[in-house]
């Protein structure tokens, strides 16, 4: 049996070409995502130890006391702040990763480039890198920080860091310690530590940092596994269909061997070693693809990004191992239904013709299932939408999408040629009987017909629930953040007002569509948290208007407050609504009650209020609206300047970061399944070749009876492209529905105000998207199709 | 459409110096060496021979399915020679009707779409017309009441008939049948074959049959016979 399993792959080779290209893009999948990963790791773990070379060990995380205790004892602390960094001329950015740098030589760690490290405060030393880029010069000085916390620093040196503790620039530890917040990653000490202090030493501390970074890594790296499943889940039924189709057209060999004395044992050993040696040769391939591509795209990205943590791609073996042998294994899978059906076959086969044609669709019992499964699965949606815990209920949603999916797989050779008569009966109008045909033959192979159909419904449905589902939350996410944000850019002042000139100028700047002076006053609250003594409070009453993108009036006795400013003088700020205080300016007092919100800026009274207050208010803080396509980034930096004292918050910046977030996710997660949607469209490709060399007969009478080869391209691309239309409409109904399942249930409990939203335009792009597709995909089966004269197709067997 | 487009042609097909020649070199094969015949109208021609004589690329050559390596054809005054693939096809969809051996009709498709399905090729409405002529052609034939099966649920015989019945709906200048018994037993094969003779006795239909069997040649009005590419006689 060696001679025919060997001839059979040789001949039968490009026939299994969905199936290589399947396995491959499964395979290769899972490499690159490994490629990635180690590339990361490998770029996050170069010179991590670099800060620890001279500590005897380290705490992570430590409190501010234990910060203090080992800082004391001669250690030193790695620490970052987010603040803003500015020349005396522009803005460098409003969240600049700060470190810090030590004045003490032993716990210099950092690479020195040029210049020297700082001696004292009032020095800082600046990645060279980011100098670079943002044009700045050993001797340059940069104000870091904002209000009266900011310090001034002078750039003395340039340096190099690991990627791990990088940031654009360092300054001394004691000018950090006046900032708000700043966050110490570990203290290092220079003797031994303490064991309460969960002290470790430098070897234990590194090992466990290690280890929790690969942690962290291998979370994104085992999300983006999911997808490789999924792609091998498409795989499964691309294969078992090619299978299924080349086993049907060589039933004539198989029983022709048969009738010369093989055993059925011997035919099936025999096309399961064909299966595997497929699986094996496609997932080899898989492994050398996804080598090159991971390595291509680490290159590139080394390339194009230099500041992107990336080192050298060291693969795994046990990722290696497991990408081959998911490969393999998938194929004898897929094989294993396809091959079974041979134990059915008799010698006597050989000896009738072959129809190449299979009328008997699913089974009454596989329908009944796929019934039970499409309402049973509707059922628990339902079920799920009315469930209070949206956690809970997201479970629940998932089953009860699975059973309808399962069911409506179950359904496909029912549904699915249906459909495409269906839709084939409309395109006859306009394409005549090309459409007719084509629709005809949907419906000559019930189960071929809707295993095509079924791989590209798994790509189609994922990605438009993704998107819809996306849709819905993005609208919520960003309402939210624009109820939290609704001030596009503003100048905050703290402890002096701002000059009058402030908003004058601003209106100035290019991408500037109006700004407003806001009026206030710097009012004092004393309560039994301050211990009585009065604390300072900036206050404003927001103008009504449009200026913000919602009308900001206070209600007269009110006063909304962020729970960071309410901490000052409440006990739990995010407790505090309702609570009373009373403002003092001067000797006028006001009493107010507490609304207590995520705000940005001061505290926001009602204009009545602050006439209470002083008949004299000033301005303490400019609200900008910039113009809608400004880049807030740009904009937030020239306003800035006008006033280096004030606090800047750009809330526009921060919505459109969201925005960017959301759609950066979005996206990865479509690019991802597309790798499935074009292990489908392949799928299609090879259905429709293998069907054309069954139907060479059938071709040729079409032709000797007057069908034009134009017609016959036209019947084999409307085939493809009911298929994959069908395919898609159905795909977008359940991922549409399925979406509106998880919205639901996630409405009301985690997105309070969102609505269902449907992204109809998107969705329609989908299924245009999966038509052409079907189009392309049919063009080399329609060419073979119409090489063969009428003469020669007629002598087909 | 067709008959009164080449009234003063006798022949309805007529052949010049065929010769077919598949393959180079070594693995040349002269399936037709120089062959020159003329097909009378309104007549049931048989043409006869082993298998391997080159009979069936004669009739391929002849309704235009193939294109001979030199010579001439002209099938209903038309010559092939100069007509590209689709005015070629479009010359056998009004001209030339065909019934074969096996595989000859769609299976996708019911008996009755099958012979409606010529027509459908060419665009044409389906009238009332058509549609009574189609039944007319089927009654006689003796498949009126299985228009609404698949091919897969009839006999054999059955099959043929409707083939032949699809064969006639368009009228065609010439009907070529290519062993249109070879798959039937010979109680249906006479069947068949006499549905045939009638097409030409009642219809006046010109029909050209590729048959091994001189049992089925016998139906013939006329019998050409061909061995090793050539023609060998012809008998009346």
């Amino acid at each position: 049996m060696r001679t025919v399993l060997f001839a059979s792959l040789r001949t039968y080779a490009r026939r299994y070409a969905a199936a290589v290209v399947a396995v491959v893009a499964a395979v290769a999948l899972i490499v690159v995502t490994n490629a990635l990963t180690s590339a990361t790791k490998s770029g996050l773990f170069a010179g991590i130890d670099a800060p620890f070379r001279n500590a005897a060990g380290a705490v992570d995380l430590p409190s501010d006391e234990v910060t203090e205790k080992y800082v004391d004892e001669g250690g030193w602390v790695l620490a970052m702040s987010m603040q803003p960094v500015r020349t005396d001329t522009t803005m460098l950015g409003q969240d600049i990763m700060v470190g810090a740098v030590a004045t003490e030589k032993r716990w210099q760690w950092q690479d020195l480039e040029k210049g020297r490290f700082p001696t004292k405060a009032g020095e800082s030393v600046v990645d060279a890198n980011a100098a670079k880029t943002n044009e700045v010069a050993i001797g340059d000085t940069l104000k870091v920080g904002s209000g009266p916390s900011a310090i001034e620093t002078t750039v003395v040196g340039l340096v190099d860091a690991p990627a791990m503790w990088s940031s654009p620039i360092y300054v001394t530890w004691p000018e950090m310690q006046g900032w708000k917040d700043q966050y110490v990653q570990a203290v290092m000490t220079a003797g031994t530590g303490d064991e309460a202090d969960t002290w470790l030493d430098t070897d234990d501390y590194l090992t466990e940092l290690q280890t929790q970074l690969n942690q962290e890594v291998n979370v994104v790296a085992y999300m983006v596994l999911i997808f490789a499943f999924i792609a091998l889940f498409v795989s499964v039924l691309v294969i078992t269909n090619t299978f299924s189709i080349l086993f049907a057209q060589r039933m004539r060999d198989f029983a022709l061997l048969r009738a010369m004395g093989a055993t059925k044992r011997q035919v099936l050993r025999s096309v399961r070693r064909e299966a595997l040696a497929l699986g094996l040769i496609a997932s080899a391939l898989g492994l050398v693809v996804g080598t090159l591509l991971g390595w291509g795209i680490v290159a590139l990205v080394r390339q194009f990004a230099e500041t992107a943590p990336l080192g050298e791609v060291a693969l795994e073996w046990p990722w290696l191992v497991s990408a081959f042998v998911l490969g393999t294994l998938t194929t004898l899978v897929a094989s294993w239904l396809p091959t079974r059906r041979l134990m059915r076959l008799s010698p006597l086969a050989a000896l009738r013709p072959q129809e190449g044609f299979d009328v008997r669709g699913a089974g009454m019992l596989r329908l009944g299932l796929g019934m039970l499964g499409v309402l049973a699965g509707i059922a628990i949606i339902f079920v799920a939408v009315a469930w209070d815990d949206a956690q809970t209920g997201m479970l629940i949603v998932l089953a009860g999408c699975a059973a309808t999916f399962l069911g409506v797989l179950f359904l496909g050779p029912a549904l699915v040629p249906g459909l495409v008569r269906l839709a084939g009966a409309a395109l006859a109008k306009v394409a005549g009987s090309p459409a007719k045909l084509a629709a005809a033959n949907a419906g000559r192979n019930p189960k071929r017909t809707a295993a095509t159909a079924a791989s590209l419904l798994v790509g189609v449905t994922l990605t438009t629930g993704v998107l819809t589902g996306m849709n819905t939350i993005r609208a919520a996410m960003l309402d939210e953040m624009a109820e939290q944000h609704p001030i596009d850019i503003a100048l905050q002042a703290e402890s002096q007002p701002l000059a009058d000139s402030v908003a004058g100028d601003a209106k100035a700047v290019p991408g500037v569509a109006d700004a407003a002076a806001v009026p206030g006053a710097l009012a004092t609250v004393s309560s039994a948290e301050t211990e009585g003594k009065p604390v300072p409070l900036p206050v404003v009453a927001p103008p009504a208007g449009d200026i913000a993108l919602e009308d900001l009036s206070v209600k007269p006795g009110t006063m909304v407050i962020s729970p960071v400013a309410a901490s000052a003088f409440v006990e739990d700020s995010f407790e505090a609504s309702g609570e009373k205080v009373e403002l003092v300016v001067g000797d006028r007092t006001a009493t107010v009650t507490l609304d207590v919100r995520e705000i940005d800026g001061a505290p926001q009274i009602s204009a009545e209020t602050l006439r209470d207050l002083t008949d004299d208010p000033q301005t303490y803080a400019v609200w900008v609206r910039a113009d809608a396509g400004a880049d807030p980034e740009d904009v937030a930096g020239a306003v800035g300047v006008l006033a280096p004292d004030a606090e800047l918050i750009n809330g526009k910046g921060q919505r459109a970061w969201v925005e960017l977030q959301l759609d950066v996710f979005t996206w990865a997660v479509i690019g991802l399944l597309a790798i499935s949607v074009l292990i489908a469209l392949a799928g299609i490709a090879n259905t429709l070749g293998l069907s054309v060399l069954e139907r060479g007969r059938e071709h040729a009478l079409l032709r000797a009876l007057g069908l034009t080869k134009r017609q016959l391209r036209r019947t084999l691309a409307a085939e493809a492209v009911l298929l994959s239309a069908v395919a898609a409409v159905v795909g977008t109904a359940l991922g549409v529905f399925f979406a509106w399942g998880g919205s639901e249930v996630l409405i009301g409990d985690m997105l309070p105000d969102a609505r269902f939203d449907p992204p109809v335009l998107q969705l329609i792009g989908v299924v245009v998207i999966a038509g052409i597709a079907g189009l392309v995909s049919c063009v080399a089966p329609s060419k073979r199709a119409t090489k063969v004269s009428p003469a020669e197709g007629l002598a087909l067997d | 459409m067709t008959q009164t487009s080449v009234p003063t042609m006798t022949a309805a097909a007529r052949a010049v110096g065929l010769t077919k020649t598949y393959g180079k070199g070594a693995t040349e094969v002269h399936a037709l060496r120089g062959v020159d015949l003329e097909i009378r109208r309104g007549a049931f021609t048989a043409i006869m021979g082993p298998s391997g004589s080159g009979k069936s690329t004669l009739m391929h050559c002849l309704a235009g399915l193939d294109r001979p390596t030199s010579g001439e054809v002209a099938v209903a005054g038309q010559p092939l020679e100069n007509l590209n693939d689709d005015q070629l096809t479009i010359f056998r969809r009004e001209n030339v009707g065909f019934v074969f051996q096996a595989f000859n009709l769609l299976p996708m498709l019911t008996a009755g779409q099958n012979i409606q399905l010529p027509l459908e090729l060419a665009g044409k409405r389906v009238t009332d017309e058509t549609r009574a002529r189609a039944q007319m052609i089927a009654d006689t034939l003796g498949i009126g009441q299985r228009l609404g099966h698949k091919p897969s649920e009839l006999s054999g015989g059955q099959q043929q008939r409707v083939a032949i019945a699809r064969a006639l709906v368009t009228q065609p200048a010439i009907l070529f049948a290519d062993e249109p018994t070879g798959n039937l037993d010979s109680e249906t094969s006479a069947e068949v074959l006499d549905h045939l003779r009638r097409s030409v006795r009642e219809l006046g239909q010109t029909v050209v049959m590729v048959t091994h069997e001189a049992s089925a040649a016998a139906y013939a009005d006329e019998v050409v016979t061909v061995k090793d590419g050539i023609i060998e006689g012809v008998t009346r």
